[in-house]
Order: structure tokens, then C-alpha cells, then sequence
């Protein structure tokens, strides 16, 4: 049966080789109208894509972000570096920026708020009785008189002064939000940009945060992204032409890449998706999958050419034919495992799960097919390009391979590597969902933006912010003095929190309404006794005023209102604490005619987007291994073998968690792709020589020998591989995106263990343990190869 | 017998060869099980609120000693130190009302007032707080300030409350009749004693407290605190800066030019001179002739209103927006890190 699947597998490759002309013009014909459709591609992020489908808080973010503020909020510091900000041209720039940020493109211009805005107000007392005004509107204030006035006004406001005024007067705050939707980051980051940039100066800094202009800055890098993508194909190509020192050696892998490439990009775009520039690491990874497979192909085809296999085209047939297994194996189980990511309910990791999975699959055409055929034509002598030659130095490496797998160092080997496991296996453990540090962990830490949130989460309550709805059983349930009390009692218990630097809601505006109707009076600084004195207090505080002034705090007929909590960080385990002390909250002090509502704002988002992270976390890596063991035991007809390589992909996964928990790198929705796309990357190279040590058992039953036939054939194309990928990789250590470094270095980590468990561990095993699917046994012996015809 | 043992030999390998061939099925079963059942959960960190939350605001303080201060303010908060003001302790108070005022005999005995004729008492330095019986009213019935002069305790609030007990807090009677006017602080020298309130009202005492005459103002502003240094010599303050001097025993009162258009919401003699506290952190001080005021601050930069102040060997401790140590100059704020 095994020699019927070759010979059909055979008589296969020897069609598309006798056609090949058809067949390469077939491909590049394919090539370029893919390559058409992926040139349409865009490239951009939506934030609606990070959202989790159905999740119960970003449906609450959805319903009532238009009103109490949705994720897109950004903050605007002005500070002073001397005296405090009541000085004419500071508050001339307040006034300016305010006015020209209605300008900015998707902005919600009712939503634009700071001291110059109309919607800030003060509630006093006059002759007439009481009235509600604009602090600093329309106009600004002349003289010294209406300077200390305004002074005044600001520090008795307690909705002003710390929110929206430092507590040291040196800084003050512009908050506007966006129409959620299809905004473009861009368009309104470089307008923005141009406003912060004229605000400054003067001895005033300004500094500016928030989700658009985190993304903002994600594209402004585009270009530095794209360079270094090119860059590191670069290395790939000089690595590849070092090593091979042959033409087809290394034009073929690029080959394979490029196509891949663009038949998945144009895949994706025919499949309505969007590129978002913050994984083009991602396309960076399966590339290498593409390369490693042509690889493997050109160094079997070599080794036959070495062993005088006649023609280039029989040479061509015979790599394809022997690696055929090996290689659909790999590109299957890495399909499968990438399409698994698919179940998270998060439209931006389905839609890289589908491109990926696309992606994965063209590498049986790009590679498996396309390299041999092309192989054809290359002329069966050895003709080197250029006269280094590193070829000794890989003989050596993959002779310590051997070494070590032959002699007792093997126990070593694996005591090591199962020390290793376990230590890192329980370290993994420390693996944070969500960001792990503060600040944005997509940009390093000294970068303008992280450096401008430090600063203004330093000075003022905190630039994230989370709504939690208190939504009325009934219109005017907002006035219940029942409700309004139990959120009192909200706030303070959240701000217990230290992450929590402050929290505002009606609750905290009728008090202020009632101190002044009593004449300034603290010891009335407090809610109303009933439904109606509320309602009154209500009635002051909105007259006057804009319809839509109130809608901050509450809606026209007082059923829903919001409590907004201030976050100083968004990393996972404070999201986390709040998120379960809204819940043990609401479920110890159940209040009669209203329920709170989790989540909206960013805050909200970035908890259901971490809920569901990791309550897949294990599903995804779960399923993604069933689907490997699974792969394994069909194609070996042996259920050990499925366990078998799970060995590497555990290990690899382990250690690379490890690494992320050492480094400080949070499981989020940036870093998930490559993590979930890495956990079938790993046991590529490790089919390679398995297949290599059973194939060299077909032709002599000698395990000690097969396994370093297998080192040195198969093992020298892994090694190849890994060093010209892992030499690559290293080139995003340069980008200025936190996220791509971190990824870079992770990838590189993961090629280096997979490709030493390839070279090391795996052997060792098969040496050690002598699994049956492999090596075979008295019942099921391996069969003996029977000469395959060629010609 | 060889026999056997080599069916059992038999069986055991059969047995192991199972175990062998079932352990990639388990594995295959345990994967399918931890993707599609097994949730994580995440571990969330206890918090643990502070004694001072950063929302608290206080109305009332109370020093009985050096060490031993007391302090109660917005939802029924009640917080003691024992050690001068650096670590303060949360007691419980049972109630969400703010509490308004505080008053305390000594280290085991006080007695708080607050919102919805709410009066407190302990005799066990706080570890327990009761409820004590006042007279029903059927009028807004808030409680400002409770004092304490030649053993009884005395308590103000709205609608003309002026409360007394002679046991310690355990039961209270009303002095005056309720009327629509707040009585917002009340001071005893002796058989002297004097109450002010709302719209510049007056009232004042010569037997200890069972008769009251009222005195007739000139100002109409209401007012907030006052305090004797003896008989004769007082000050009462009130709103938009009102101050007012006596040294005939309260017959007749002087206007001094007022300072500053805040509020001032406290008056005490301070061992030789008079000091006022009051909105947007002003601090109002002079020589006991009480003639020349001068105006300052609690603290460079500090904003803060404060309804009371007390003081306890060199430190005074203020109510307010939030609870603060003034100790030689230097000010730092209860349950603040960052300031």
C-alpha cells in the first residue's frame, strides 16, 4: 500500500514535470491576478475588529457609548512649565484647540470637552436664584479680576478642579471622542497632530493619548514596517545565497514565499478583508513556513544530483516524491491549528485565522509543486555562485547532532530537555492576559506616546475610562434617592482600587447643586432626601443648559445613567480587579429599581476582549493540538505517533510562554496571532527527519545508522532554515513598534527550539524509545523499499 | 502452577499493552475535554479599602487628648487614631447618613451627631456605636454640631434643635422650641453660653443653658461658629466672611471688616489666639483683643474647605474636603500618597 501511494504520488509529479512550461504558466498566470487583487489590499485598523462578537459589554459599549463616552476617547494635556494655567495665553490655547478640534474629521463635536467647552459649567446662587453658566464661555476672561474669578470658580468645582484642572493648577485637560465606526486613524491622528503642534510652545507642553492616536502612530510606522519587512526578505535572500551557493538554492524559497504571499493577500482581499499593519509579523511567520518547506525540497534534490541521479527532472520527481508526506503533513496540521484561532469570537483573529489558513494551504502549491517543477530545469551539476563555502561548518553542527544522539550525551539531551519542561511549563503559568505593564505594550516604553500617558495619568485622574450603566427599571429611577445613594456607595467602593483614580456620575453633581442652593453650605453637600428634591436639583442643574448637556451623566428621562470610572493603566490584572469588583459589588448591594450594567468606554472593551482571550486560551491550544495528534495518527496510522509530536510543540510553547511571562509580554489581541499561529509551527522540521530516519529504514534496518542519515539529509535542510530565518527575524528587533520587536524575538525563539528539537531531542527519543510507528517491531515491521522505477 | 503464572504473566502484558495503546486515546479525550469544557479563571486580588477613601469628606473632629482623635464626615463614616493623627482606624458606625459633628469626654466616651437626627454614643473608645433616643421630629431633623460644656452635651441642628443630655449622650431632651431657622453651633464659659444660626441669629444664656434670650443683630448673614475665650471676650463667624467680636459677654457684637469673601465655617480660641477656618483652605487669626485679623492659609496650595479644627498638644487636626494634620506649619492629609 505504502509503495502504491508513492507511485501514485510519483506518477503525479512526473505529469506536472512533463507539462511544466503549462503548469509554471498556469501558476504565474494565477500569480498576477492574485497579485492584482492583493495591490487593492487596505491597509488599516478598525477598532470594531477587536471587539468580541456578542460579548454582553461591548453590546453595553455599543447601546450607550454615543452617550457616555465610547473607546475612542482622547485626552489632550496642556501644561505649563511655570505659574499655573489661569493666564491669558494659556487659556487663549484652551480655547483655540477647542474650537479647531470640532474640525478634526469623525470627531463628535458634542463631545469635545475642557474649560473653554461650553459644557463645562458652574452652578452658583444669585439675586435672581440659582444659575448654571459656562466657566469660560464664549468668551475668554479679561483682567486679572475675571482671571481670579475664574480661578475661584474652578477650584470650588469638584467636576472641574482634579478632573479637569490638576490639583497643582499647572495642567489642564481637552477630552473629545469619536463617532464609533469606521473612523480613519490616520486622517484624524495627523489632524490632531497639527493642532498639538500649534497648541505648543509658549511654555506650554502638550501632550496627547488615546486609542486613535495610539493607532495613529501604528500607521505612521507603516512605512518603517514595510522597510523592515524588505529589509529582513533581503537578509533572507544574501543568507540563503550564502549557505546554498547555488541560484536555485536561493531564488526558489523566495519564490515559494512571494507566491504564497500574494495568493493570500489576494485571498483576503477577495474575501473582504483589511491588512492591519500591526501583523505583518504574522505574514513574516508563515512565510518562513514556505521557505523552509522549498528548502527541504532543493537540499533532497542536491543530495540526489550528489548521487548521480541522471537527469535534473528524475532528480526534481525523487526529492518531490519522498517529501511529499512529510511536507502535506506539515502544511495540514498547520492549517488546521491555525484555523482552530478562528473560534475565538474575535472578528479581527478570525479574519487573520482565515488569511492564515489560506495562506498555509497555497504553500502546496507554491512549494510542493512549484519548487520541484521549477527544480526541472536547473542543471543537475553543481555550479557554485560565489566561492565561501560554510557548508563543513553545518557537517560539523549536524555531526555534534549525531554525536550526541549516538552516544550517551542523548540522556543527557533529553533529562534537559524534560528539566527544561517542567521548569518552564510552570513558570508559563506566570503568562499575564491582557497588557502586563502600563502603558500601551505595542509601542517601548520611552516613546512619546507611553511617555505622554505616564504624564498625564501622573497628573490627572487617569485617560482610561470605563462606564458602568445604571440602568432604571423605570424613567426616573435616576432621581430615586435609593439609586443615586447605592452609586455613592459604587464609587467609593471602586475607588478603593488604587488603579482607579477617580470615578463621576449624577451622584456626584446633585450634591454639588444642593451645597450651592444652601448657600455654599459643605454640610449640604449632599443628595437630595427624595425623588422630588432630586428631581429639583436635576432641574437646576440643567437649566440653562443645552439639551444634550446632561447626557454624560444621564439620559432626558433619568432611567439609564452611567458611573464613569478613571483608569491610571489598562493592564490585564487591573482590568480584571475592577471588572470582578463591579460584580461582587452588585451582587452583595442589589439596589430596588435599577441594575448596573458592565461595561463600555475602553476599559469595558479591553475586558470583554481579555474575558474572551482567556476563557479560549485553552481552547485554542487545546484544540489546536488535538488537531496536530490527530493529523499524526492518520497519517502514520499509529496513535503514538500523534503523541509523539506533541513533544516539540509542547515544548516549544512552554518555553516561548516563558519567555513572554519573563519579558513582561501580556496574552492580548496583538501578540494572540502569533502565539496561536506558533503553536503548529513548531513540528515541521521535527516531520523532516522522522520521515527521513523511516525512509533510510526502508533501504537498511539499522536505527543507529537511519538517524544519522536522517541528521545529515533532512537535518541540514532544517538547519539551513532555521539560521537564515532566525538571522531575519532578528531584523524587527529594529522596529519602532514595541509589538513587532517582541514578536520578532518570539518567532526567532520559536524557529531555535523547534529546529534543536528537530536536531537533538527528537532523535534522542526515537534512539531512546524506539517508537513502533517509526522504527516497527516484530508485528508490524517497516517494509523494505522496492527499487521505484525512475525514468 | 508454572502454567498459570504464565497466564497471569499473559495477562499482565495484555494489561500493559492496553495501557500503552490507551494513553494517546486519553490524551486525545483529555485535549477534547480541555478545549471544549475547561474555562480558565482568572485570579483577581483582594482590595482592601483604606480607612480614609479618597471620597470621604469630614464635618466633625474631635481631639480628647494628645494622642486620641476622632473624626466622622460623609456616609456614616467614623475613623479614630490613636497615635496623633499618623494611622487612622475605620469604626464601625452602622449607619450611611453623614455624620455632621463629634464630641468626646475622653479616650472611651463620645458622642456623634449627624443627618436625620442620627446621635451615636460610645463608652468603649469606638469599638461599638449605638443609636441613642432623641425627640421625634416631624421636620427635617440634621444635627450640625454637638459640644460639650460642664458635663452635659449639647447638640444643634435644623429647625431651631438645641438638644441637651446630662447622661452622657444616653437621652436627650429639647431646650428650645423648633422653629424654621438652623442653629449651627453653640458655646458654654461656664454658666454663659451663647448659640448663632442661620440668618445672623443670636442666642444667648446665662443660667447654664435653661433660659435663652435672643440678641438682636445687625447681621443678617448667617452665621457658623463661635467661641468665648472667657465670659466677656468671643467670636462668631459665619458666611461670605462675616466676623464678629464681642467683649461684653455677646450683648453686643462688632463687624470687622470683612477679610475675604469666603465662607468661614469655624471658630476656636487657640491658647492665646483666635483662629478661623473656612472655605477654599482660608485660615483667619488674630491676638486675643481680636481687633487685628489676618488672613492666610492652612497650607501653600491647599484648597481644601474645612468645617472644623481641633487641636492636641502641638498638632491641630481639620475637617473638611478631607482630614488633615497641621503639625508646625507642615500639613499632610489623612489617606493621601500622592500630595
Amino acid at each position: 500500500m505504502k509503495n502504491t501511494t508513492f507511485g501514485k504520488v510519483d506518477a503525479a509529479f512526473a505529469f506536472l514535470i512533463r507539462f511544466r512550461a503549462l503548469v509554471v504558466a498556469a501558476v504565474a498566470v494565477v500569480t498576477l491576478a492574485m497579485g492584482w487583487q492583493a495591490s487593492q489590499i487596505e491597509v488599516k485598523t478598525i477598532f470594531s475588529d477587536l471587539l468580541p462578537r456578542n460579548h454582553p459589554y461591548v453590546e453595553v459599549n455599543q447601546r450607550f457609548s454615543k452617550t457616555f463616552g465610547g473607546s475612542n476617547m482622547v485626552s489632550i494635556m496642556l501644561e505649563v512649565e511655570q505659574g499655573d494655567i489661569f493666564d491669558p495665553v494659556v487659556l487663549g490655547k484652551v480655547q483655540k484647540l477647542t474650537v479647531d478640534l470640532q474640525q478634526v474629521e469623525g470627531v463628535d463635536t458634542y463631545q469635545i470637552i475642557s474649560l473653554a467647552s461650553k459644557k463645562i459649567k458652574e452652578v452658583r446662587a444669585s439675586t435672581e436664584g440659582v444659575e448654571s453658566r459656562p466657566l469660560m464661555w464664549p468668551d475668554l476672561p479679561q483682567g486679572a479680576g475675571e482671571l481670579a474669578a475664574l480661578k475661584a470658580a474652578v477650584l470650588n468645582n469638584p467636576l472641574v478642579y482634579g478632573p479637569y484642572v490638576s490639583t497643582d493648577l499647572k495642567a489642564t485637560l481637552v477630552t473629545l471622542d469619536f463617532s464609533d465606526g469606521n473612523m480613519d486613524y490616520t486622517r484624524a491622528f495627523n489632524q490632531l497632530m497639527k493642532l498639538v503642534g500649534e497648541a505648543e510652545g509658549d511654555g506650554v507642553k502638550v501632550r496627547i493619548v488615546g486609542e486613535p492616536v495610539l493607532y495613529g502612530w501604528v500607521n505612521h510606522y507603516l512605512q518603517e514596517t514595510l522597510t523592515i519587512f524588505f529589509a529582513a526578505v533581503a537578509a533572507l535572500v544574501v543568507l540563503l545565497c550564502l549557505i546554498t551557493r547555488t541560484w536555485h538554492g536561493t531564488v526558489l524559497p523566495l519564490l515559494a514565499g512571494l507566491v504564497s504571499a500574494i495568493w493570500a493577500l489576494g485571498a483576503a482581499r477577495l474575501m473582504g478583508f483589511h491588512l492591519d499593519p500591526l501583523v505583518v509579523v504574522v505574514a513574516f511567520l508563515i512565510t518562513a513556513q514556505a521557505i523552509s518547506n522549498s528548502v527541504q525540497l532543493i537540499a533532497r534534490f542536491d543530495d540526489e544530483t550528489r548521487q548521480g541521479t541522471p537527469s535534473a527532472a528524475a532528480a526534481a520527481r525523487a526529492s518531490a516524491r519522498n517529501l511529499f508526506k512529510p511536507s502535506m503533513l506539515a502544511i495540514v496540521a498547520d492549517a488546521g491549528c491555525v484555523l482552530v484561532v478562528a473560534l475565538t469570537p474575535i472578528p479581527l483573529l478570525q479574519k487573520i485565522s482565515f488569511i492564515g489558513t489560506v495562506w498555509v494551504l497555497t504553500i502546496a502549491v507554491s512549494a510542493l509543486v512549484l519548487t520541484p517543477v521549477m527544480l526541472s530545469w536547473f542543471g543537475s551539476r553543481q555550479r557554485f555562485i560565489h566561492p565561501v563555502n560554510i557548508n563543513p561548518l553545518l557537517m560539523r553542527i549536524l555531526g555534534i547532532c549525531s554525536a550526541i544522539v549516538t552516544t550517551r550525551w542523548r540522556y543527557a539531551v533529553l533529562g534537559m530537555a524534560a528539566a527544561v519542561f517542567v521548569v518552564s511549563g510552570l513558570y508559563a503559568f506566570n503568562l499575564k492576559v491582557g497588557d502586563a505593564n502600563p502603558g500601551s505594550p505595542i509601542l517601548w516604553p520611552e516613546s512619546d506616546y507611553n511617555r505622554d500617558a505616564a504624564e498625564i495619568n501622573r497628573q490627572f485622574q487617569g485617560s482610561d475610562r470605563m462606564f458602568v450603566v445604571v440602568a432604571g427599571k423605570e424613567p426616573g429611577a435616576l432621581r430615586e434617592p435609593e439609586v443615586l445613594s447605592s452609586m455613592t456607595r459604587f464609587q467609593k467602593y471602586m475607588e478603593a482600587q488604587p488603579e482607579v483614580g477617580g470615578s463621576i456620575s449624577l451622584a456626584d453633581i446633585l450634591p454639588q447643586v444642593n451645597r450651592v442652593l444652601r448657600e455654599g453650605n459643605p454640610m449640604y453637600q449632599e443628595l437630595g432626601k427624595s425623588t422630588e428634591e432630586n428631581a429639583e436639583l436635576m432641574y437646576m442643574f440643567v437649566s440653562g443648559s443645552d439639551p444634550g448637556d446632561m447626557d454624560r451623566y444621564a439620559d432626558a428621562d433619568a432611567k439609564n445613567g452611567a458611573v464613569t470610572l478613571f483608569f491610571r493603566d489598562h493592564q490585564g490584572e487591573t482590568i480584571r480587579t475592577a471588572v470582578a469588583r463591579v460584580r461582587d459589588y452588585v451582587a452583595e448591594h442589589p439596589v430596588k429599581g435599577a441594575e448596573y450594567l458592565l461595561a463600555g468606554g475602553l476599559v469595558g472593551v479591553l475586558a470583554a476582549v481579555n474575558e474572551v482571550i482567556l476563557a479560549g486560551q485553552i481552547e485554542a491550544i487545546a484544540l489546536a493540538l488535538l488537531v496536530l495528534v490527530v493529523c499524526c495518527t492518520i497519517t502514520y496510522r499509529s496513535t503514538v505517533a500523534g503523541v509523539f509530536f506533541m513533544i516539540p510543540v509542547l515544548l516549544s510553547n512552554t518555553i516561548t510562554f516563558s519567555y513572554m511571562a519573563w519579558q513582561g509580554i501580556g496574552m492580548n489581541i496583538n501578540t494572540l496571532p502569533v502565539v496561536a499561529l506558533g503553536i503548529g509551527l513548531g513540528v515541521d522540521y521535527t516531520f523532516y527527519i522522522v520521515d527521513g530516519i523511516r525512509e533510510n529504514l526502508h533501504r537498511a534496518h539499522n536505527v543507529e545508522r537511519a538517524i544519522v542519515n536522517a541528521l545529515m539529509g533532512p537535518g541540514k535542510g532544517v538547519l539551513i532554515t532555521a539560521m537564515t530565518l532566525i538571522t531575519s527575524v532578528v531584523l524587527w528587533h529594529f522596529s519602532s513598534l514595541r509589538l513587532q520587536a517582541d514578536m520578532g524575538v518570539l518567532i526567532a525563539l520559536w524557529l531555535f527550539i523547534s529546529a534543536f528539537s528537530a536536531l537533538f531531542i527528537m532523535p534522542a527519543l526515537v534512539y531512546v524509545f524506539r517508537p513502533e510507528f517509526i522504527v516497527g517491531s516484530k508485528r508490524r515491521p517497516i517494509e523494505q523499499a522496492e527499487p521505484v522505477l525512475v525514468g | 502452577m508454572l502454567r498459570r503464572l504464565r497466564k497471569y504473566g499473559g495477562g499482565a502484558r495484555g494489561v500493559v499493552t492496553l495501557m500503552t495503546s490507551s494513553a494517546p486515546l486519553v490524551i486525545v479525550g483529555g485535549l477534547l475535554y480541555a478545549g471544549l469544557f475547561v474555562k480558565a479563571e482568572a485570579v483577581v486580588q483582594k482590595v482592601e479599602p483604606p480607612a480614609i477613601e479618597r471620597r470621604d469628606s469630614f464635618y466633625g473632629v474631635a481631639a480628647p487628648d494628645e494622642r486620641t482623635v476622632w473624626a466622622v464626615g460623609a456616609g456614616g463614616k467614623i475613623v479614630r487614631s490613636e497615635d496623633g493623627g499618623h494611622s487612622w482606624t475605620r469604626q464601625p458606625s452602622g449607619i450611611d447618613a453623614n455624620l455632621q459633628g463629634i464630641a468626646a469626654w475622653d479616650a472611651q466616651d463620645a458622642v456623634a451627631v449627624g443627618n436625620d437626627g442620627i446621635v451615636l454614643v460610645t463608652h468603649d473608645a469606638g469599638a461599638s456605636w449605638t443609636r441613642a433616643e432623641v425627640p421625634s421630629s416631624g421636620n427635617p431633623n440634621k444635627f450640625f454640631r454637638v459640644r460639650l460644656a460642664n458635663g452635659a452635651a449639647w447638640a444643634v441642628g435644623e429647625y431651631g434643635a438645641l438638644l441637651r443630655s446630662d447622661d452622657r449622650g444616653a437621652t436627650w431632651k429639647r431646650v428650645l422650641p423648633e422653629e424654621d431657622r438652623a442653629w449651627n453651633d453653640v458655646a458654654f464659659v461656664g454658666d454663659a453660653g451663647w448659640v448663632v444660626g442661620e440668618f445672623g441669629a443670636l442666642m444667648k444664656s446665662a443660667d447654664g443653658g435653661a433660659t435663652w434670650q435672643a440678641v438682636e443683630m445687625a447681621n443678617k448673614v448667617s452665621l457658623m461658629s463661635v467661641a468665648f475665650r472667657d465670659a466677656d471676650n468671643g467670636v462668631a463667624v459665619g458666611l461670605a466672611g462675616t466676623l464678629l467680636v464681642t467683649s461684653d459677654g455677646g450683648a453686643s457684637w462688632q463687624q470687622v471688616p470683612a477679610l475675604t469673601r469666603e465662607h468661614l465655617y469655624s471658630v476656636v480660641w487657640d491658647d492665646g489666639r483666635w483662629l478661623a477656618v473656612g472655605d477654599k483652605g482660608v485660615m483667619a487669626s488674630a491676638d486675643a483683643g481680636a481687633a487685628q485679623w489676618q488672613l492666610g492659609r492652612v497650607a501653600e496650595g491647599d484648597v481644601s474647605w474645612r468645617t472644623q479644627v481641633a487641636r492636641a498638644g502641638s498638632r491641630y487636626f481639620l475637617a473638611g474636603s478631607n482630614l488633615a494634620v497641621l503639625d508646625d506649619g507642615a500639613l499632610s492629609v489623612a489617606g493621601h500618597k500622592r500630595m
